[in-house]
């Protein structure tokens, strides 16, 4: 368990930023509207701290094809020359004519080679020279296809533009206004430059040799000087429309929010879960050595010292522990490592390899110096009690709780666990721990479903938004199954600057933190009529942050100021969303789109909610709606239901051991009395009864005590922790219960069997007292 | 004012010396900048080229040969100090069109992330100059950046000595740099980066200036005279500066495309007709109230005029600030008004200035003669006249100007022996210096022209703010090379003996 927790956590955490190091990621990487170069390098020549930068020209919706697969959404980087913020994996850099580069997560999802060949929307064959890692996004499929190639290579392979969309009306004239003097344009061209950048011959093609880009990767000298190259560059920046700046930082954020709250949530469950496995490892040693009492006792008898017993448990422990954390730590990484890599590869991070090793070592000597130093302090204290005392000690004598269990062996059974009390509650609270992270990860397996491939949906609390009017919100909240409905109106504005920047604004009468909460980064939510909340996106492009003020054209043409007050890290429209209160949206647009947000009751239909709202007059769209495919959802939900399944997995693992070893104390301590009943003539039956009585005694109650602390305290706590990315009821359901319980009654009859096949192996002799 | 160096003097400035040689050798990593400011003890640099300025070993004199080889050094003859390009300015004037900047060069210097501290920076570089020394200070020009009368009031207030209040206003710091601004394209020091907070109330907060000791001399410059350097002030911009009306953010239906396509020199745009539409245009649109003031009047030429004359230019009564003074005996300096009276911020020689800077030249007799103008002579209309009577000059030494912003030396070779052409750099843009000049004979009759740069220092910290951020400014002096070379700074320049 420690080490499955370790391995899932420390690639979680160290992920990325092994990976930008690695690929040399840039600090800076800033998009915008296709520019001439030369009329950006001399902006970015001029920002101070600048160590360097790369110039490229992003292409999207191009057809990609390789392997019999195909996407239409590709994405071409069209690389001008200099340093470059990814790695290569395998293979080398580009270097000659009809190269390509490929992302490793397209890579492994379409079966691409160093040698492949990848055919760029009908128009030739590209050789695949390199497979790349970028961990500037998500990998496909979680998003978009990526390649990489020279100019020159992309030039030669787009001799038409058949494969472009075709140009909406009045497109055309307006790039042909925009860059004058940069493209010729043939007469009767129809194909519409989506990107609008340099192509060859039949189309937009160049007069002169200045190219076009619309990304620049900025590295810095100094991180302390980043946010100074910022501000620079944004107050150059004039002109130049759709920019967006993000850092290294911002492009963490963002990856970490495409993987969701299941990252976060694996973090928590690994560091809880590591807690655990310490109080299991302590407490099954020193019922052990509550188990080795008579040997102690015989020890002190023939002279040994109270050190001497204490130096010898800690030895016998360590023989036993270091061998068994061996083979702990090597299942633990076995059993997480391929989910947790398959996690990373998805998130373009790269698994830590050899870097694990050292937290391993750590895993390994807690898992060995916990049961020794609890098995050492323990036969210390027992070498301080007289010899005779532990001798007698050894053996179970009648005590009060023996008599009130049922009839029959399997009632016997139950009183002989009942006895010991304080190692009952010990087992009970160990087996309950552990039934309560089963039922919580199964119940996190089925929320994972509807955050799956909607990463924009994180932050929001609502689950339906209805196209009525804000005066119907009261009635919508009346309507059952519904836990809270609100007015929500949204537009989209531009800043007031002309950066050029779309701005989402979002606004609600009252606390918008019910139905929309993404994680504060700075400051605080709204509790003025004249502030704003801004994502941190918008207030990287605008200079924004607490005490500043935003200041928004709207569709209508009026200006609103108003006064940050807070940053959260939304990821929708690149973090460009701002929220306002709604009495001051409309008081300067009336007008402004309304719908209504809904929060539904935990365990309320979706179904039978939108039929109520659609009586009402309008259908509501479910916010859950899957964005670009099912693919991409199913293979991020597929990896972490690996890791789930492998945590659960050891887990069952830590319950069967309990198990074990709680029955294996009993027929330890109680071995003169299994020797008489077999003595008596009942056979192996008779002692698998004895022990499935001792058995239920400790599952049952755990399974009520599992269920509790998952559905009281686990699964709220869990919620909370969620709740700045996503609204999610984590109480675990009747079936996942269900499971639990005949997973844990699955591993008490596999336990009897095990313990009492070892207690029919031990000569009946042995077990009579003298 | 032929000088021999006294024993006590030789063994100060041996010490100097010395120190900086102690200094170059050591650790650079927590350096103090030199207390008076002299580039030959400490210069201030970025050697990792992360925007960080730190303090580096003092930078010595290089030999520049190409007028003359070196010969052995003899007496001193003059001491000057050439400080231009203060653009003093009112932050809160609203006859400023500071958004203009956006749109990049001819605009850059329409707003800059430093401009609030320009008294203070003016300050600073009187106590280097001090310590230097001078038999004269030339104030090349430029001293204010609007023709404001309150700007002239501060400029002077600093030059002069004693309390220096704010330019304008009242309260606190009302302006485009205010953290409640939500235009972007401004630097806001309370919260772009790098962060000062307290940066705007320093700027406006009242303090003392220790003032120049050296008699001054003033160069006409175009933003002396000329709003923003460029506009000739008429009634409209008049009322604009002392009304409470002010134009901060772009206006979207300004029409970019007249304005931005105009060239310039680099404090100004060259065509002021492009600045008249835009002022019509500039009235129609919605404003910012801001606090009147009558103080933040326009000022005519002659006002102009007769104060620089008043404060210490005393030569001349003429409608152009063109004069001639000695330094010593061995040295005339001549003074050439270039400003256009009708707008526009490149030079321009009037009628009459070539004959009488030819007959200032004959009267310098066997003086050695250093010119110095505003903008650089070989840029403005009617230029070349006059660099031709200079070059026939046999004992003519160097021709001075700010204007540029930037350092520069260059080697103007004549029959006659030729001279140096020195541009200084301004104390508002990086890297916010002013020129030390010492002269010496050499032997054979020759003549040296030593000059080493001042960094403005004992500010109180402010005066760094102002260094840090204009340094750090992507439309200013650093990726505009205005510091430039190691041979346009600290130089010995050699002239050969006079040809008779």
């Amino acid at each position: 368990m420690l080490a499955t927790s370790t391995v899932v956590a420390y690639g979680l955490a160290t992920g990325f930023e092994r990976s930008a190091k690695a690929a040399d990621l840039a600090d800076v990487i800033a998009d915008f509207q296709p520019q001439p170069l030369s009329r950006v390098v001399p902006r970015i020549d001029a920002l101070p701290d600048l160590a360097t930068a790369s110039f490229r020209l992003q292409l999207t919706d191009v057809g990609l094809a390789a392997n019999g697969h195909f996407a239409n959404d590709g994405v071409v980087e069209v690389l001008e020359p200099g340093r470059q913020g990814f790695a290569i994996l395998a293979g080398h850099d580009l270097s000659g004519p009809g190269e390509v580069l490929v992302e490793q997560g397209l890579a492994r999802a379409w079966g691409i080679r160093v040698g492949s060949t990848l055919t760029m929307a009908g128009r030739g064959s590209l050789r695949v020279i390199g497979i790349t890692e970028t961990p500037d996004n998500v990998a496909y499929p979680l998003a978009t296809p990526r390649v990489y190639m020279t100019r020159a290579t992309y030039d030669a392979a787009v001799g038409a533009t058949e494969f472009l969309p075709f140009c909406p009306p009045g497109e055309l004239e307006r790039l042909r206004a925009r860059f004058k003097g940069h493209f010729r344009l043939a007469a009767n061209r129809r194909t519409c430059p989506r990107f609008e950048g340099r192509q060859a011959q039949g189309g937009l093609g160049p007069q002169s040799s200045d190219p076009v880009v619309n990304e620049v990767d900025l590295w810095a000298r100094s991180q302390s000087g980043l946010n100074a190259l910022l501000v620079q560059a944004r107050e150059d920046s004039y002109g130049i429309e759709d920019l967006s700046f993000v850092t290294r930082a911002g492009v963490r954020v963002l990856v970490d929010q495409a993987a969701g709250i299941v990252i976060a949530l694996l973090v928590a469950l690994s560091v809880v879960a590591l807690l655990t496995a310490a109080v299991m490892l302590a407490a099954s040693a020193r019922a052990d050595v509550q188990r080795r009492l008579m040997a102690i006792g015989v020890r002190r008898a023939v002279g040994a010292t109270r050190r001497h017993v204490a130096a010898l448990g800690a030895a016998e422990a360590t023989l036993v522990a270091a061998p068994a954390a061996s083979v702990g730590v090597l299942a633990g990484l076995l059993v997480a490592s391929g989910p947790s890599s398959s996690l990373l590869y998805l998130l373009n991070e790269r698994p830590p390899g050899g870097a694990l090793a050292p937290p391993l070592v750590a895993c390994w000597l807690v898992a060995v110096a916990i049961p020794v130093g609890l098995s050492a302090w323990p036969a210390w204290r027992a070498g301080a009690r007289a010899p005779s005392a532990l001798l007698n000690g050894g053996e179970l004598r009648g005590g009060t709780g023996a008599g009130r269990g049922g009839a029959g062996l399997v009632g016997l059974g139950g009183r002989l666990v009942l006895a010991r009390r304080m190692r009952l509650f010990a087992t009970l609270a160990m087996l309950g721990i552990s039934a309560a992270f089963i039922l919580l990860m199964l119940a996190l397996a089925s929320e994972l479903v509807t955050l799956e491939n909607d990463p924009s949906a994180l932050g929001q609390r609502y689950q339906l938004l209805a196209p009525l009017p804000a005066s119907d919100a009261r009635a919508v909240a009346a309507l059952p199954g519904v836990a809270g409905a609100s007015a929500r109106y949204e537009l989209t504005a531009a800043d007031s600057f002309s950066l050029g920047e779309t701005i989402d604004v979002i606004a609600y009468p009252g606390n918008p933190t019910k139905y929309e909460d993404p994680p504060l980064a700075s400051g605080r939510w709204l509790t003025g009529p004249h502030e704003a909340v801004v994502g941190v996106g918008l207030a990287q492009v605008l200079g924004l942050s607490p005490g500043a003020t935003l200041a928004l054209a709207l569709p209508s043409g009026a200006e609103v100021r108003l006064r940050v007050v807070g940053t959260v890290s939304a990821i929708e429209h690149d973090g460009r969303v701002a929220y306002a209160p709604a009495g001051a949206l409309l008081a300067a647009d009336p007008a402004a789109p309304e719908q209504i947000a809904v929060r539904l009751d935990s365990g309320a239909s979706i179904t039978a909610v939108s039929s109520e709202l659609a009586s009402l007059g309008a259908p509501p769209s479910p916010t859950a709606t899957v964005a670009g495919g099912g693919s991409k959802g199913q293979t991020l939900v597929a990896a972490l239901t690996a890791i789930l399944r492998a945590v659960a997995v050891v887990d069952g693992l830590v319950c069967l051991y309990t198990l074990i070893q709680a029955l294996a104390l009993v027929a330890v301590e109680r071995r003169s009395t299994i020797a008489v009943l077999r003595a008596c003539g009942a056979g192996s039956a008779a002692v698998q009864r004895l022990l499935a009585g001792a058995a239920l005694v400790v599952v049952l109650p755990a399974l009520l005590i599992g269920v509790a602390l998952e559905r009281l305290v686990l699964g709220p706590a869990m919620s909370r922790i969620a709740e700045s990315y996503a609204a999610l009821p984590l109480a675990a359901s009747a079936e996942a219960i269900a499971v639990a319980v005949l997973g844990l009654l699955l591993l008490g009859a596999i336990a009897v069997l095990w313990v009492a096949r070892q207690a029919d192996r031990e000569p009946i002799a042995a077990g009579l007292p003298l | 004012m032929t000088r021999l160096i006294s024993r006590r003097r030789a063994l100060v400035e041996f010490g100097i010396g010395g120190a900086a040689l102690i200094l170059a050798g050591c650790d650079t990593s927590a350096r103090a900048p030199a207390a008076g400011g002299s580039t030959l003890l400490s210069v201030w640099g970025d050697p990792s080229a992360d925007g960080n300025l730190t303090v580096g070993p003092g930078a010595p004199l290089i030999d520049r040969t190409e007028l003359a080889q070196p010969s052995k050094l003899g007496p001193e003859l003059a001491r000057i100090a050439h400080l231009t390009d203060a653009h003093v300015l009112d932050a809160q004037s609203p006859a400023r069109v500071t958004f203009l900047r956006r749109l990049g060069p001819p605009f850059n210097s329409t707003f800059r992330p430093q401009e609030a501290l320009t008294a203070q920076v003016l300050g600073g570089a009187v106590r280097p100059i001090n310590d230097f020394g001078p038999d004269v200070v030339i104030q090349g020009g430029d001293l204010i950046d609007n023709a404001q009368a309150n700007e002239l009031h501060q400029a002077f207030s600093v030059l002069r000595g004693g309390r220096v209040e704010r330019a304008s206003g009242r309260g606190p710091y009302f302006g485009v740099q205010a953290a409640w601004d939500p235009d972007p394209f401004y630097y806001r020091p309370a919260i772009d980066a790098p962060v000062h907070p307290r940066l705007l109330a320093d700027a406006v907060a009242p303090f003392e200036s220790v003032g120049l000791r050296a008699p001054v001399f003033s160069v006409l410059g175009d933003h002396d005279v000329l709003v923003a350097g460029v506009v000739v002030p008429t009634s409209v911009t008049q009322q604009i500066a002392v009304g409470d009306r002010a134009v901060w953010d772009l206006p979207t239906q300004l029409n970019v495309g007249r304005v931005s396509g105009a060239s310039a020199a680099p404090d100004g745009i060259a065509a002021p007709a492009q600045i008249d539409a835009l002022i019509d245009e500039l009235l129609s649109v919605p404003g910012v109230h801001v606090p009147a003031d009558s103080a933040r009047r326009e000022v005519s030429v002659e006002e102009m005029l007769g104060a620089l004359r008043g404060f210490g230019s005393k030569d001349g009564t003429g409608a152009l600030l063109d004069y001639g003074f000695d330094v010593g005996t061995a040295l005339r300096v001549i003074v050439l008004d270039l400003v256009r009276r009708g707008g526009g911020s490149n030079g321009v020689v009037q009628v009459g200035q070539a004959e009488w800077l030819a007959r200032e030249l004959a009267a310098a007799g066997d003086r050695w003669v250093i010119v110095v103008s505003h903008q650089p002579l070989r840029s403005s209309a009617g230029g070349d006249a006059l660099l031709a009577l200079m070059d026939q000059h046999p004992r003519m030494l160097a021709l001075m100007w700010g204007h540029t912003h930037k350092n520069q030396i260059t080697p103007r070779k004549a029959a006659n022996g030729g001279y140096w052409q020195i541009s200084t750099a301004s104390l508002v843009d990086w890297p916010q210096q002013a020129r030390a000049l010492r002269v010496l004979a050499t032997e054979g009759r020759g003549v040296v022209l030593e000059t080493w740069m001042l960094d403005h220092a004992g500010d109180q910290g402010v005066g760094e703010l102002s260094r840090e951020l204009a340094y750090l400014d992507a439309q200013g002096g650093r990726p505009q090379g205005f510091a430039g070379g190691a041979l346009d700074r600290n130089v010995r320049l050699y002239r050969q003996a006079a040809r008779s």
